[in-house]
This record gives C-alpha cells, sequence and structure tokens, in this order.
C-alpha cells in the first residue's frame, strides 16, 4: 500500500518475500509430514483448487457480486449523504449522530438480524456489504468535501456562483482524491463481510463452501476457498485502485 | 467524541476536542452522553408505539432492556467473556504491531520482504481463518484472542510505520549530534512523534478487536456475546439479538472512550493538523 518508493525493488522484494513464504510453508508442510488439519502443503492446496474448480469459481462469482452490489450500494449512500449534508448543513446534526450509532455495533453483529430480516439469498449479503461500506465512504467524503479552503468558496461565491455549482466544481473535484481512498479501503472490507454473512446461512458463495467444508473436515477445501477469496479481495482492490489512478490523475 | 469517532480512513493524526480535559469535563461529558441517550430511547419508544413498528423489526427499547434484566447472567458473563477476549486481541495486537512498525522501519529489507505478506495475510476473510484458529489451539480463549489479534496488528504496523517515516530529519541529527545513540533516539523523539498516529490506529483497532472476537465465539463456544447473537438469531428471538446487538454496542463504545481518554492523556500535545 505504501510501498511505492522505490517501485523496482520494491516490488522484486515483495516477490521474493512471498516466494520465500510458500518455500517456507512447503518446506514446513512436508518436511514435518504436517497433517492437512494441520498446514496443508501449498502444492496440495493449489491441486485442490485446480480439483474443485467449477465449484470454486461459481462460488467465487457469486461471492463477487454479492460484494460489488453490495459495494456500490454503500458508495452511493455514503457519498450521497456526505452531499447532502454539504449542501444543506442543518442535516450534519441528526445524519451524523444515526450513523455513529449505527457503526458503534461493531458491523458482523448486525447479520444476524439482516439474515432474519432479508432471509439466507443474496439481499441480505447486499445489505451487510452496503452497511460495512456506507460509513467508511461517508466519512472520508464528509471529511473530504470539508477540506475545501473556506476562501476558494468565498472566492467562487463573490463570482456568483449557486450552492450546486460549488458543489460540482470545487467541493467534489476536491474531495475526490479522499473519496477514493475510502472506495479502495473498502474493497476487500466488502468481500470479506459478504463471506462472513454468508457462513452464517446462504444458498452458495466462497462462505458457504467454506462453511461445508468445515463440516466435512475437509480442510485443503478450507483453504483452497481462502485462496480464491483472497485473490478475488486483491482483484477487487486493483480494479478500484486502477480506476482510482484514472480518475484522480491529477493525484 | 463525535469529531474523534468521525476520522477519515485516511491515515492522519486526529484532532482531540480538548488537548487537556480535566475530570469535571469528562464526567460532564459522560452525564450529558447518558442524558442524550435516554432521551433517545424515549424518543424511540414513542415512535414505536406511535407509528405500530412490529417487534420483528425493532422491538421498544423497554423490551430490550427488559429482556436483559430478566435474565442478566448470561449477558454479564458475556459482556466479560467478549471483553476478556478483546482485550487480549487488542494489546497483543497492538504490541506487535508496533514492534513490527518500528522493525520495519530500521530494516528496509525486512519490510520489502514481509510487509506485502502482512497486506495480502489482510485479504483473508476472518471468519474462515477462524476456523482453522479453532482447530489450532482448540475451543479456547486464545483462540478467540489470536483471531482478534489478526484483525488488530495490521493498521498499527501501517500507522508506527508512517508515523515513524514522518519524524523531522533535522531533529534526528539535532539529537545525533548530541550523541544519541539508535535507542536513545527512538525513546526520546521517534516514538513519541509517532505517538499520534500510533492512536489513530489503536482506535481503529479497538472496534477491530471486538468484530475478531465476535466472530471467534461463533465456533461453537458457550458463553460471550457472539454466542448470543448466534442464540438469538437460531430462536428467531429478535429482541434477544437486540439485546445482545445493545451489549457490543456498550462493550465498543466504552472501549473506544477508554483507548481516546488514554490518546487524550497520553498524547496530551494534541495533533498539529
Amino acid at each position: 500500500m505504501s510501498a511505492r518508493f522505490h517501485p523496482s525493488r520494491a516490488t522484486q522484494r515483495g516477490i521474493l518475500g512471498m516466494v520465500l513464504l510458500v518455500a517456507v510453508w512447503e518446506g514446513v508442510a512436508r518436511g514435518f509430514a504436517l497433517p492437512a488439519y494441520t498446514l496443508p502443503s501449498v502444492s496440495a492446496i493449489l491441486g485442490s483448487i485446480w480439483d474443485h474448480r467449477q465449484v470454486l469459481l461459481a462460488a467465487g462469482a457469486y461471492t463477487f457480486a454479492e460484494a460489488v452490489v453490495g459495494y456500490v450500494l454503500g458508495a452511493l449512500i455514503g457519498i450521497v449523504l456526505a452531499v447532502v449534508i454539504t449542501l444543506v448543513p442543518m442535516t450534519r446534526n441528526a445524519i451524523v449522530p444515526v450513523a455513529t450509532s449505527i457503526n458503534s455495533v461493531p458491523v458482523v453483529a448486525w447479520s444476524p438480524l439482516i439474515l432474519l430480516w432479508f432471509g439466507i439469498g443474496m439481499p441480505s449479503k447486499f445489505v451487510m456489504v452496503a452497511l460495512a461500506v456506507s460509513f467508511t465512504v461517508f466519512v472520508s467524503a464528509l471529511a473530504g468535501l470539508d477540506r475545501v479552503d473556506r476562501r476558494s468558496v468565498d472566492l467562487m461565491r463573490s463570482f456568483g456562483a449557486g450552492r450546486l455549482a460549488i458543489l460540482f466544481r470545487l467541493r467534489l473535484p476536491t474531495a475526490l482524491p479522499l473519496i477514493a481512498a475510502g472506495l479502495r479501503v473498502s474493497t476487500v472490507r466488502a468481500i470479506i463481510v459478504a463471506i462472513v454473512t454468508e457462513m452464517l446461512g446462504a444458498y452458495d458463495g466462497l462462505g458457504w463452501v467454506i462453511y461445508q467444508a468445515v463440516l466435512q473436515v475437509d480442510f485443503v477445501k478450507v483453504w483452497s476457498a481462502i485462496f480464491v477469496a483472497s485473490a478475488a479481495s486483491l482483484l477487487f482492490f486493483g480494479l478500484v485502485g486502477f480506476a482510482e489512478k484514472r480518475l484522480v490523475f491529477w493525484k | 467524541m463525535s469529531s474523534t469517532a468521525l476520522q477519515p480512513p485516511a491515515i492522519r493524526p486526529g484532532a482531540s476536542p480538548s488537548p487537556f480535559a480535566p475530570l469535571a469535563g469528562v464526567l460532564l461529558r459522560g452525564a450529558r452522553g447518558l442524558a442524550i441517550l435516554l432521551a433517545v430511547l424515549v424518543a424511540a419508544e414513542g415512535l414505536i408505539v406511535l407509528f405500530g413498528v412490529k417487534p420483528w423489526y425493532v422491538p421498544r427499547p423497554s423490551l430490550v432492556i427488559g429482556a436483559i434484566l430478566a435474565t442478566p447472567e448470561p449477558y454479564v458473563q458475556g459482556f466479560l467473556r467478549t471483553l476478556t477476549e478483546t482485550l487480549m486481541g487488542f494489546v497483543s495486537g497492538a504490541l506487535f504491531g508496533i514492534a513490527t512498525g518500528v522493525v520495519f522501519f530500521r530494516a528496509k529489507v525486512l519490510k520489502e520482504l514481509i510487509f506485502p505478506i502482512f497486506v495480502v495475510s489482510q485479504t483473508i476473510p476472518v471468519i474462515a481463518f477462524g476456523a482453522l484458529v479453532v482447530l489450532w489451539f482448540g475451543n479456547t480463549l486464545i483462540a478467540k484472542a489470536a483471531i482478534s489479534f489478526y484483525l488488530t496488528f495490521f493498521p498499527v504496523t501501517v500507522n508506527t510505520l508512517l508515523g515513524l517515516e514522518s519524524v523531522d530529519p533535522r531533529q534526528e541529527a539535532l539529537l545525533r549530534s548530541f550523541g544519541a545513540g539508535r535507542f536513545q533516539l527512538l525513546r526520546r523523539l521517534q516514538l513519541p512523534a509517532a505517538l499520534p498516529q500510533i492512536f489513530v490506529a489503536l482506535r481503529l483497532a479497538s472496534a477491530l478487536s471486538l468484530v475478531g472476537a465476535i466472530v471467534g465465539e461463533w465456533f461453537g463456544d458457550t458463553v460471550g456475546l457472539g454466542v448470543l447473537l448466534l442464540q438469538g438469531m437460531y430462536n428467531e428471538n429478535v429482541v434477544a439479538i437486540w439485546a445482545a446487538i445493545a451489549m457490543c454496542a456498550l462493550l465498543g463504545t466504552g472501549f473506544y472512550a477508554v483507548v481516546a481518554a488514554a490518546e487524550r492523556a497520553l498524547v496530551f500535545w494534541g495533533a498539529e493538523q
């Protein structure tokens, strides 16, 4: 995340670190002949991913869809609320305390309630992911919109710009880097929350696969689902990060 | 608290409302918070009765409080158990995070080798990790604390590193010219200078460690707030779920407040924004 100071060397070392980790992992797992429930070897996990590729791919796509829909919903809610506060400052005293108190409950604690309300299909996961994402995006959007220099606002106002014009020409562009950072941070969270909710109840998805595998005491399969989940998170993170670089090109 | 609670995820030192809060001020704020909470609960009660909201969605606060008071034991025990797990995970995660932050700061090679692994480790869904941890450590306190630890350490590592890297090199040069060694430099200048950043992460980590403890209890424990949540769901008892949610909020907010108070006391010079 922050290791961008010496791109080439840092990347090389990063890859080297990964390779070392895999080598040590494989060596320990094989050398000590660890049972699968302690630590299966990387090669065994990769083999299992290949064997279960259809199930895992379908489950991964299912979870990814849940995460993306919930993510978009949550991001929209967060940004819209922050914009509403900026346009109608009076609403700040209503929206901020409500948002803060909803957020004061750890997000996973909502999942039993959300599952009861929305059933164990996809909608409950949309809601959970949106809940987890919206607060982070709301906070960063609000911080970004508030960050605008008073003098710039006064200057635009003196030229006769209205609130909307100030919002679109000045506030949103100024806030964009922070909003984008909030969006980037939320990607991994979205996937994880989707999986956590799936484990409590679902028809499909990586969390469901993991839960089933735990019940069947198939720990190589648990690990292969973890690998796929990790890859999905990195993919989502990478996509949003790429979009951010394109969109916030001036940063 | 609202100004400290609303820190952006972007990592920077937070603005504490006051550099030094005397005890009277704390008490006053606490009393005001309590009064607001009471008012909100009464208002919620009234609105729910007025609009005839079904208890299935949002039960009246009096029902929820009544449920807790009717059988306080599991709630008190659950609260204490989850608090213990949270504290164990938080303390170990914070210490590990600060230690790795210092090590990465000192040895760039280690940072470049290991930091990417840390990043990737955070993409592992905690609950899947939980299944493994419970298998490794059994259904013990340690297992829950390990999950809580796993969620806690990463932000602390990142912010410790950022805080240490943002120390003014001229101050370092000055101290070094007085003959300060590496350890003294770290203790007298670099760690104190990084403290505001570290505390931003600790506030975030206080919430994350609670999440870890709750999720950890979902693997077949019998005591804890996470267990109460699950039991409420399986019995489709919405009042019980709300009661557990209220206890989680109490624990989370209380813990957050303690960490924030520690921040005000330790970072008394406040964050220079």
